[in-house]
């Protein structure tokens, strides 16, 4: 069964469309990830399954149920979680206090103890800082940190928008491989990424969404050997 | 030396109303740091503070200093019903929107005073009689205020440090979609903070009351002050309006002393301009 799915959805900003008819399916503890150019509306099409951005048309559904006029703390606390584009962190509290703060909604406030222990050990440097603010950590701190939040909430769907972006490789590999293993634990895990071919390596499936609409999509293995991909998205 | 004299003599009183000042300063400039809203019915929410020291003294017979359990509450409710009416859809339109918002609860308030309570002055004369320090007097009213204003004060950090609700605000006035992303009903916790604002003003006129004669229309003077301290502290934060508070407080002991009363609002609005044009977030540092 497909936990989150969403339908033909459009959106925009103002008066400009951005998104013509998104479609999307995540499967139960698999990793999927969605890839497309820059300004193709991955970030939009977040947006819009969070409901910072209301969808003008098209739904939203997660376990079931219609969530596409939902607020974005509700879903949050249906156990639906993105972590921004950007990092988003609260900048003027400590490291720990972002923490806390993923773990504001009621269904994560009971499991803080373990899913700090969890975070703890998957970034170390989290917990040697933890009293640091969180606006003074460097860039690929910051990204951790990141993450971590968004773990804290103890999703039930976790969706990453830019992962990578602007960390070292060791990070990026260290990050990837953390992901692998929290599918592996049995969460259900969307990525976005501009780093295509890594994103699809560690993938079970693919989307591509370009100018705003759902393209091409497949398991990652295939996608990864398309013609068309390898020629828009991986340059050879 | 006579004025050194005169000075001993009005310093601490200045500094005891500095705390006080502080207090209502504290409340603007929390809606400020937390939504970025400039609140113009701060001025008459300070005066139904007053009215409420005043109604609870002579219709209630209450002393005033326990009539701040009353007053407090009262205001935290009003300052959700003001944002929930007025506030809540303009949150996110320009600022002149949020101005004019609450520009008219100012209107509607002094308006509705005025029928209540005319526009005469009322006084609360009330007496705790007073502490004597060598040659200066402290008045017990003066004193117990400032413990107030201090007790306001502490009781606001540890709840924006120490408690949940009081971190969701902090996260809310940092970023507010990032909050709503981690379960954080970020609309409720702005009324929160509004109601929060409104309440330490309202707290402050209650323990103004006690000192000066005053009408519906007294707000005003104390939301100009406000503003003023606001920009001293550095507008959304706290401990610098308590000690911006103290600083206005001090100087309106000390200028009197040395020139005409009259040029105190001059003195005052002078450095405000003069902060705004050199350190624009404020003497104390501010978010931003
Ligand atoms: N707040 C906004 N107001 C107006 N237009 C916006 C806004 N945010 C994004 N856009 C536009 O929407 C389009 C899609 O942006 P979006 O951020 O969704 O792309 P993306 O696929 O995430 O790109 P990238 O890979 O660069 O992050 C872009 O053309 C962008 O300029
Ligand atoms: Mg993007």
């Amino acid at each position: 069964m497909s936990l989150l799915e969403v339908r033909d959805v459009t959106s925009g900003y103002g008066e400009v469309q951005i998104l013509w008819g998104a479609s999307m399916k995540l499967d139960e503890g698999k990793l999927t990830c969605l890839v497309g150019g820059n300004g193709a509306g991955k970030t939009t099409m977040l947006r819009s399954v969070m409901g910072l951005l209301k969808p003008w048309s098209g739904s939203v559904w997660f376990q079931g149920q219609d969530v596409s006029r939902m607020p974005a703390y509700t879903k949050a606390e249906m156990g639906l979680v993105l972590v921004p584009e950007g990092r988003q962190l609260f900048t003027d509290m400590s490291v720990y206090e972002n923490l806390e703060m993923g773990a504001s909604n009621k269904r994560a406030r009971p499991h803080v103890k373990k899913n700090l222990e969890k975070v703890y050990a998957m970034f170390p440097r989290l917990l040697e800082r933890h009293t640091q603010k969180a606006g003074t950590l460097s860039g690929g701190e910051q990204q951790m940190l990141a993450v971590a939040r968004g773990i804290m909430a103890d999703p039930v769907v976790l969706m990453i928008d830019e992962l990578s972006l602007g960390l070292a490789p060791l990070l990026v590999l260290q990050l990837f491989e953390g992901l692998r293993a929290l599918r592996d634990a049995g969460l259900t895990i969307m990525l976005v990424e501009q780093n295509v071919q890594m994103a699809l390596a560690i993938s079970d499936y693919g989307y591509v969404l370009a100018e705003g609409k759902s393209g091409i999509e497949g398991p990652a293995r295939q996608l990864i050997k398309d013609k068309h991909v390898r020629e828009a998205y991986l340059g050879l | 030396m006579q004025q050194i004299s005169l000075l001993l003599a009005s310093l601490p009183d200045g500094i005891l109303l500095g705390f006080v000042y502080g207090v209502a300063a504290m409340g603007l400039t929390l809606i400020w740091g937390v939504m970025n809203v400039i609140n113009l019915s701060h001025g008459p929410i300070i005066a139904l503070g007053m009215f409420g020291t005043y109604l609870i003294f002579f219709k209630l017979g209450l002393n005033p200093y326990l009539g701040l359990f009353l007053v407090a509450p009262l205001g935290l409710l009003l300052g959700i019903l003001i944002y929930v009416v007025a506030v809540h859809r303009v949150i996110n339109a320009p600022h002149l929107s949020s101005l004019l918002a609450t520009f008219s609860v100012n209107m509607i308030i002094i308006g509705l005073g005025t029928a209540a309570f005319t526009t005469s002055p009322y006084n609360v004369d009330f007496n705790m009689g007073s502490v004597s320090l060598g040659s200066t007097t402290l008045l017990g009213t003066r004193l117990i205020a400032a413990l107030a204003a201090v007790i306001a004060t502490g009781s606001l950090y540890l709840f924006l440090y120490r408690t949940r609700p009081g971190k969701y605000i902090r996260a809310v006035a940092n970023n507010r979609s990032a909050a709503e992303l981690m379960g954080i009903p970020s609309s409720r916790i702005l009324a929160l903070s509004f109601g929060l604002g409104t309440m330490l003003a309202a707290i402050s006129g209650a323990l103004i009351a006690t000192f000066f004669p005053f009408s519906i229309l007294s707000g005003g003077g104390y939301e100009l002050k406000s503003f003023v301290i606001g920009v001293l502290g550095g507008l959304g934060n706290p401990v610098g309006a308590l000690i911006g508070g103290l600083t206005l407080g001090v100087l309106e002991a000390v200028i009197p002393a040395f020139m005409e009363t009259s040029w105190v609002p001059v003195i005052e609005f002078g450095l405000f301009i003069l902060v705004l044009l050199v350190r624009p977030n404020g003497l104390f540092g501010a978010k931003q």
